[in-house]
């Protein structure tokens, strides 16, 4: 079989990716310590961070502490459901956060007027931008980055204009969505059981059906997928379109809770911790490996980050110091380096 | 082997290069057995060979790619070891791959400064490029392969030929640097040149002879015949003919290289089988750069294989069918409808499939499991709707994981931890699983397999045949193409030279030959 294996590799010089032949002959399984962080590793570093906690500030979990870290992780954790699901195809959404804020603002204004039709109506057009986003990535070709970078600047805008630079307060019928903060399971927020449910429900899209494994098909090797059949370019405008829907569930919470949205206020700093949790969720940022399970506990960590430098005396002026480290060491820890120079 | 080198004759000064019983294995398979062999000064010597013969390996060899088993490499006289390709450079040896390796963003001056150590030297200061000695040297460099090339061109914007010509110049100017008497390889240059093109190229490389020594590498027979003053032949990994041009004709190359002339089996069965529609009808199909006028046809149940070298354009009438490339002008039916908006998914939504000579890249999904890949494309029992069967699936593998012998047997292995040959089975099983199977398109299919492998995926393409599954074959050697093929074209440079119908015609690999080369 290694005679095989070498022969592959001398008469297709030309193709260049030989470096992972040269594993083995498949003999025995191998387990790299990247796969073993996919594994495990969100988990450990959420129960390490809790611990971490607990030691420095007794007083947290006895109180009204997991209540606010739940808070917190809703919100984090809903946008980076939607990032996952756009880095599984190897692309990035920085709008997503911005689109939050113009849901909320939406919602704002025609709660009182349509009611429930009103969150139907935010989270559909929060939507619809997602699957436009997509579009443009998929047929226009704008590498996502530069697309997103272009559609975040459209959105906060689109915001000030709304708010017109102020505050927009729910006027009438905010009593529709009171039970989400107001009522609990196990002592948390019902908000926060509703995103870790749209998290299980993803975990199982990814899982179990054909256009979940294509996403991910997509994310490993677009063009492998291609040549096996399968529209690389729907792929994307779903990835897009789901990172739209989540932004849009995610702007009902922000109304939720503070009955109000503003360019610069509750949601409005997501961006960050977004990537930060899809990523410390074991979310590969070359594409192709997530798990909306593990997510949660990518939103749990970064949600007790701002809680965790507190008890360590970091100002809470320095959070954003604290997610950019977070953010660098969990791609070093999680990135591919199988003989791929080539970094983007 | 032929002991005779005419170069001692030749040459009575230090050959430029000389090979003694050099040998190179990759586990079973002996890619080159103790070659010998001497390059004059001021030579240009011809290596020719079917694909496979050894060349590719013996080139790499000398390039400080790989190193040899056994034998020992003398440059100048003096005792080498090529442990990595800078010391090849530092030989002086020089070379222009297939592949043209170009920095097509950068000027001409700066990509030919890139490949010598020299480049660091004269035309740089403090690691600052002064462009006036740098743009001065290329243009020397230039004028000594006979081009008038402006060295401030970018070279994404330069010809072909030009390019071509670019890469010559970098080459001997990295020999140069270290060696007044530098040996350039020209590993096929003319491959992707159209005909013209190739004279103007021909003509330098016999001015290169005023420098240096040259090794060139063609498919073309009567280019080495013109361009070489000697030819070597290798087949199966020796050197079996080194010949002075004058005392060798073009059919004598022929047989060298082929060695004893084989003859296609007979096939009754395929009589009666260009009946109804043809799966696969190409009519006048042209595409700029690539292939003219090309016209064939694929009934169900019938292999056709086309033979041609690299150049021949046979590779890019296959992407075209799969929908992977587009063409200029014809028309392509598959079972009578036209494809020519069809992206790939289309293609294999109608039954179409394409194994490609690029594996790791379009054949497969680097990272997903065998069993996964297995089912990417036509999922049949193991997904309802867009719902996924995990069960279903696994037995499903399971099944074609024994029915293609992949080993190891274990489908929730990733794809790619897999050898080359059981990769290309489970890349086979994946089009083979689909019961709609109407066209299978094979690049180069049994690339880099050993005979275990080959064997397998050769009796699939079979069992396709008889399922009526219509089959256009890239085979990499004409026993291939006897072996599996009913039908045969023949393609050079672009254009059907012939066809033979095994079941009605004897034909043999010489016959073939003449259409290719």
């Amino acid at each position: 079989m290694s005679a095989d294996t070498l022969s592959t590799d001398f008469q297709e010089s030309d193709t260049g990716t030989g470096e992972d032949d040269t594993q083995g002959t498949g003999s025995k399984r191998r387990f790299s310590a990247r796969d073993v962080w996919q594994s495990f590793g969100p988990v450990v570093v959420c129960l390490a961070i809790i611990g971490l906690v607990i030691v420095l500030n007794r007083a947290f979990f006895g109180g009204g502490g997991p209540g606010i870290l739940a808070l917190q992780a809703t919100f984090i954790l809903l946008v980076s459901l939607g990032q996952s699901c756009v880095l599984n195809v190897g692309s990035i959404d920085l709008s997503n956060a911005a689109l939050a804020v113009v849901a909320a603002m939406i919602l704002a204004q025609t709660l009182g007027s349509l009611g429930p039709m009103a969150l139907v109506l935010s989270i559909g057009l929060a939507t619809l931008f997602g699957l436009i986003n997509g579009l443009l990535i998929a047929y226009a070709q704008v590498p996502s980055f530069a697309l997103t970078l272009g559609t975040l600047g459209i959105l906060q805008a689109s915001a000030l204009v709304i708010s017109n630079a102020s505050t927009v307060y729910v006027k009438g019928g905010a009593v529709l969505l009171d039970p989400l903060f107001g009522s609990f399971i196990a002592r948390l927020p019902l908000a926060f059981w509703i995103a870790i449910v749209l998290a299980v429900v993803l975990w199982a899209f990814l899982r179990f059906t054909r256009p979940g494994e294509a996403m991910k098909a997509v994310g490993l090797s677009e063009t492998g997928a291609i040549f096996s059949g399968i529209g690389n370019r729907r792929v994307k405008i779903l990835a897009f379109g789901l990172s739209g829907f989540f932004a849009g569930v995610t702007g009902v919470v922000i109304i939720a809770q503070g009955g109000a949205a503003s360019t610069f206020g509750l949601g409005s700093d997501l961006l960050l911790p977004g990537i930060a949790a899809a990523i410390v969720g074991g979310t590969a940022i070359t594409g192709g490996t997530t798990n909306p399970l593990l997510v949660i506990f990518g939103a749990l960590t970064v949600a007790m980050i701002p809680i965790a430098s507190a008890a360590l005396g970091v100002p809470t002026t320095a959070q954003s110091l604290v997610y950019g480290l977070v953010i660098i060491v969990a791609v070093a820890l999680t990135i591919r380096r199988s003989g791929n120079d080539v970094i983007k | 082997m032929s002991q005779t080198t005419p170069a001692e004759q030749a040459s009575n000064e230090t050959p430029v290069l000389r090979l003694a019983a050099i040998s190179k294995t990759f586990g079973k398979v002996a890619a080159v057995k103790g070659v010998s062999l001497e390059i004059g000064r001021n030579e240009v010597v011809g290596l020719i060979g079917e694909n496979g013969a050894g060349k590719s390996t013996l080139l790499k060899i000398l390039t400080g790619i790989y190193q040899p088993d056994a034998g020992t490499i003398e440059a100048n006289g003096q005792t080498v070891k090529f442990r990595r390709p800078q010391d090849s450079v530092d030989a002086g040896i020089g070379v222009v791959h297939q592949e043209q390796s170009l920095l097509t963003n950068l000027s001409v001056a700066e990509n030919i400064a890139m490949g010598s150590a020299a480049g660091h030297g004269e035309g740089t200061k403090f690691g600052f490029y002064r462009w006036g000695r740098l743009n001065r040297e290329a243009t020397k460099v230039l004028s000594r392969v006979g081009g008038n090339i402006d060295p401030r061109a970018t070279v994404g914007d330069l010809s072909f030929v030009d390019r071509q010509m670019v890469e010559i110049a970098r080459a001997l100017r990295a020999g140069e640097a270290t060696h007044t008497m530098p040996l350039l390889i020209l590993d096929e240059p003319t491959s992707v040149l159209e005909r013209g093109e190739t004279e103007t190229l021909e003509r330098e490389i016999r001015a290169l002879k005023e420098f240096g020594s040259v090794i060139f590498v063609s498919h073309r027979l009567e280019e080495v015949l013109r361009i070489c003053d000697r030819i070597l032949v290798m087949r199966d990994g020796e050197l079996v003919a080194d010949r002075m041009t004058e005392e060798v004709t073009e059919d004598e190359l022929f047989l060298l290289m082929i060695g004893h002339e084989s003859e296609a089996p007979q096939r009754a069965s395929a009589v009666g089988l260009e009946t109804g529609t043809p799966v696969l009808d190409i009519r006048n199909l042209s595409a700029r750069g690539a292939y003219r006028d090309v016209s064939l046809t694929v009934y169900p149940g019938q292999c056709v294989a086309i033979v041609g070298t690299r150049g021949s354009g046979r590779g890019e009438v296959c992407r075209a069918v799969f929908g992977a490339a587009t063409y200029d002008e014809g028309q392509i039916l598959v079972q009578g409808r036209d494809i020519r908006h069809w992206t790939m998914r289309q293609a294999v939504r109608h039954g179409v499939a394409y194994v490609p000579a690029e594996r790791k890249v379009e054949g497969l999904v680097a990272g997903m499991a065998g069993a996964e890949n297995l089912t990417l494309a036509h999922p049949g029992p193991s997904a309802v709707g867009p719902f996924l069967r995990p069960r279903a699936r696994k037995r499903m593998a399971t099944d074609w994981f024994e029915r293609l012998d992949v080993r190891p047997r274990d489908p929730k292995m990733r794809l790619e931890r897999f050898s080359g040959g059981n990769q290309q089975k489970v890349v086979m099983g994946k089009w083979l699983a689909s019961e709609d199977l109407q066209l299978l398109v094979l690049d180069h299919p049994l690339r880099g397999l050993d005979a275990g492998a080959s064997e397998t995926v050769n009796a699939q393409v079979q069992d396709a045949c008889s399922r009526n599954v219509g089959v256009l074959l890239i085979a990499d050697t004409i026993e291939e193409a006897f072996d599996m093929a009913h039908v045969i074209v023949v393609m050079r440079d672009g254009e059907v030279t012939a066809r033979y119908d095994l079941s009605v015609e004897s034909t043999t690999s010489l016959d073939l030959l003449e259409g290719m080369v």
